[in-house]
């Protein structure tokens, strides 16, 4: 069981046509330490904040395009907090100016039907666990950037990087996944990641035409990390099928991807299910 | 909710040591034997712009006159039409060449060469870029026994903005490009780079079984005795370098280049390859042997440097002898020099450091270089 309180101070998107966005108290508002009765001072600043920030701009660019855009992003934050502090969750969304619609408290056993029955388009978290278990479950999910400075986490500019080793492979590629220990549960996993990122590449390849090829304020990317140059050719192909023609692609092929995704500073990376293989035996 | 382990050095060497199995499983289980690029660490990574590995002569026009939007268009439509080869395609096949060599010798080691193709490209270019590197990937120049593979496996497309912060993140050893802009902001940066300059329609007959690469003295390799002749005089270079005979002269950007090259060569050495190694390097100086040359030699000495050929040529024009060694690159800092090596038909890059590029034919003229085609 959820509550779902709409936000008064920001005007409620058309959820049926928006890009409905979940993402964790968490990660918008920092956790604190101690828990200290009755404060009411707001919340530290959290992961997610640059990525808020962001789709404010997009928000109001698509905005001054057309005033009655609908493809917007519709912000819920999920949270599985106790209930003496839902007030100062409210209170400190509204002291930074949050471009937040509704408020969603639940426990934490509850979140992915929450997820689920709100018609969520994206789940976020800086948790690679919880967001591979979303999209196993068939919720698109992304993980948010831990940025090491976030200082220099941009604000004016969304920057959504596609994870692209599963997307570009052959079913022959990935038949070749079984040989290298994954479970047929974590191979039909991928296939329903594959299905999430597909539903949420093709919201975005039409919010990003909106926009010409220089000053967007929304901006894609593809990142291969092991595969080769034709997986990452053919992700480019198959994210173009989809409607999505992303501005930037950066093909690893075991290079070491931290200083590369330092300096892409995505604010939000969509897995393809296949992030880190430790993450994966852990779950089966 | 955990903490992201992004931030933490341990669990990040864990995830890219991850990463790195990963890869070697993906290229172990592909059915073309296509090689797997080495491991970044190990190897001497060469990022090559795409302009200077492809020809793009008749796409940047489209750009310059037409606009990014059009551009990236016509090269959609355009996508499984390959590109020609460009100026540094020659020594891209070179250096797989190499790799061949140093694969069958030690075919466990990662001290290979490593081609990125970085390019400020749109993404959606890079379909087209993909498809070219595929064309020429499958068949070769080389001997077909080679079954040499174009191993360009790494790439970054910045979609317009500067890739050169990602040289670095790259690993990247020596940069090659056609914009002189990017090149200097990349020598700032402490990465050897050079502009690239298309030798025209020369014909010219490189070897395919070995990689020649040319090297001036002067700026090149080493840094500060450039400043002195220029600013002073001639006479109070010859003092300087009398003087300092015993004293190693300063690092040049492109040292680090001819480095690599000498630990390559010497890993065919070890196997009793030195008279057909595959790698051949050349000094190819203004300077005259009995005035610079003793303290030249001893820098090289010193820094551990083999040169295979040094030629001091004491005031003569370099073209016609760079014309007879035929190298897959040649590197100087004067435009001068590259124009003479480019009216015969040799593949010249020009490296922008030091007071040599302030200066053309005498004139200060402070503009970076550029190949405008």
């Amino acid at each position: 069981m959820d509550s779902m309180v709409r936000n008064p101070d920001v005007k409620q998107r058309d959820a049926a046509q928006a890009v409905v966005v979940a993402v964790s108290s968490d990660a918008i508002f920092t956790p604190e330490v101690e828990q200290v009765h009755g404060a009411t001072e707001p919340l530290r600043k959290g992961d997610a904040f640059s990525f808020m920030k962001a789709i404010q701009v997009v928000n109001e660019r698509l905005l001054t395009l057309n005033s009655d855009e609908t493809l917007l992003f519709d912000v819920i934050l999920l949270s599985n907090d106790s209930e003496e502090k839902h007030s100062r969750i409210i209170a400190s969304a509204k002291h930074y100016g949050l471009d937040i619609g509704r408020f969603c408290f639940c426990n934490k056993e509850d979140s992915i039907e929450s997820l689920q029955s709100n018609n969520v388009k994206l789940f976020l978290s800086t948790d690679t666990n919880d967001v591979c278990k979303a999209l196993q479950k068939g919720v698109p999910a992304a993980l948010l950037y831990h940025q090491t400075d976030p200082h220099h986490q941009t604000e004016d500019q969304l920057k959504v990087v596609f994870s692209g080793d599963v997307i570009g492979s052959s079913e022959e590629m990935l038949h070749g996944l079984r040989e290298q220990g994954f479970t047929e549960t974590q191979l039909q996993g991928f296939k329903t990641a594959k299905g999430s990122v597909k539903e949420f590449a093709i919201l975005m390849g039409e919010m990003r035409r909106r926009f010409g090829l220089e000053g967007s304020p929304l901006c894609t990317g593809l990142m291969t990390a092991w595969s080769s140059r034709d997986v990452c050719a053919s992700a480019l192909k198959t994210l173009r099928g989809w409607g999505l023609l992303v501005d930037e692609a950066f093909c690893l092929a075991g290079a070491p991807r931290s200083p590369i995704l330092n300096l892409v500073r995505p604010h939000i990376i969509c897995l393809d299910g296949l992030y880190h293989m430790e993450g994966f035996t852990a779950m089966s | 909710m955990a903490e992201s382990k992004t931030t933490d050095p341990a669990a990040t060497e864990a995830g890219e040591e991850k990463d790195w199995t990963a890869t070697k499983a993906f290229f172990d289980s592909l059915k073309t034997n296509q090689p797997r690029p080495p491991k970044p660490q190990y190897a001497v990574t060469i990022a090559v712009s795409s302009r200077s590995l492809f020809n793009m002569v008749a796409e940047g026009k489209i750009y310059k006159e037409d606009g990014v939007e059009k551009y990236v268009a016509y090269q959609q439509e355009h996508d499984n039409e390959p590109l020609m080869p460009g100026v540094a395609f020659p020594l891209v096949e070179a250096l797989m060449n190499v790799n061949a060599g140093l694969r069958r010798l030690y075919p466990d080691s990662d001290e290979l060469f490593d081609i990125v193709l970085m390019t400020n490209n749109h993404a959606q270019v890079g379909v087209r870029l993909i498809n070219s590197i595929n064309h020429y990937g499958s068949w070769s120049t080389l001997s077909a026994i080679l079954q040499c593979y174009l191993t360009i496996e790494r790439f970054c497309m910045t979609g317009g903005e500067s890739p050169i912060g990602y040289l670095k993140a790259y690993m990247t050893n020596l940069y090659l490009s056609k914009d002189g802009e990017q090149v200097i902001e990349a020598i700032e940066e402490g990465i050897a780079a050079a502009t690239t300059f298309a030798s025209g329609d020369v014909e010219n007959q490189l070897s395919d079984t070995q990689l020649k690469v040319a090297f001036d003295g002067d700026a090149v390799l080493f840094s500060e005795s450039a400043i002195i002749v220029k600013q002073h005089s001639l006479d109070t270079f010859f003092e300087h370098e009398t003087e300092f005979e015993n004293k190693p002269r300063a690092q040049g950007p492109v040292k680090c280049f001819l480095e690599a090259l000498g630990m390559l060569q010497r890993k065919f050495y070890a196997k009793n390859e030195r008279m057909t190694c595959p790698i051949r390097t050349y000094l190819v100086t203004s300077r005259s042997a009995a005035s610079s040359g003793v303290r030249v030699l001893k820098t090289l000495r010193s820094w551990g440097l083999e040169i295979d050929e040094a030629l001091f040529l004491a005031g003569a024009p370099k073209g016609p002898l760079l014309q007879k060694i035929q190298p897959h690159i040649f590197f100087d800092d004067q435009m001068f020099h590259i124009e003479g090596a480019k009216e015969l038909g040799t593949i010249a890059a020009h490296v922008p450091y030091g007071i040599g590029q302030k200066y053309h034919k005498g004139i200060f003229t402070e503009q970076p270089a550029k190949d405008t085609t």
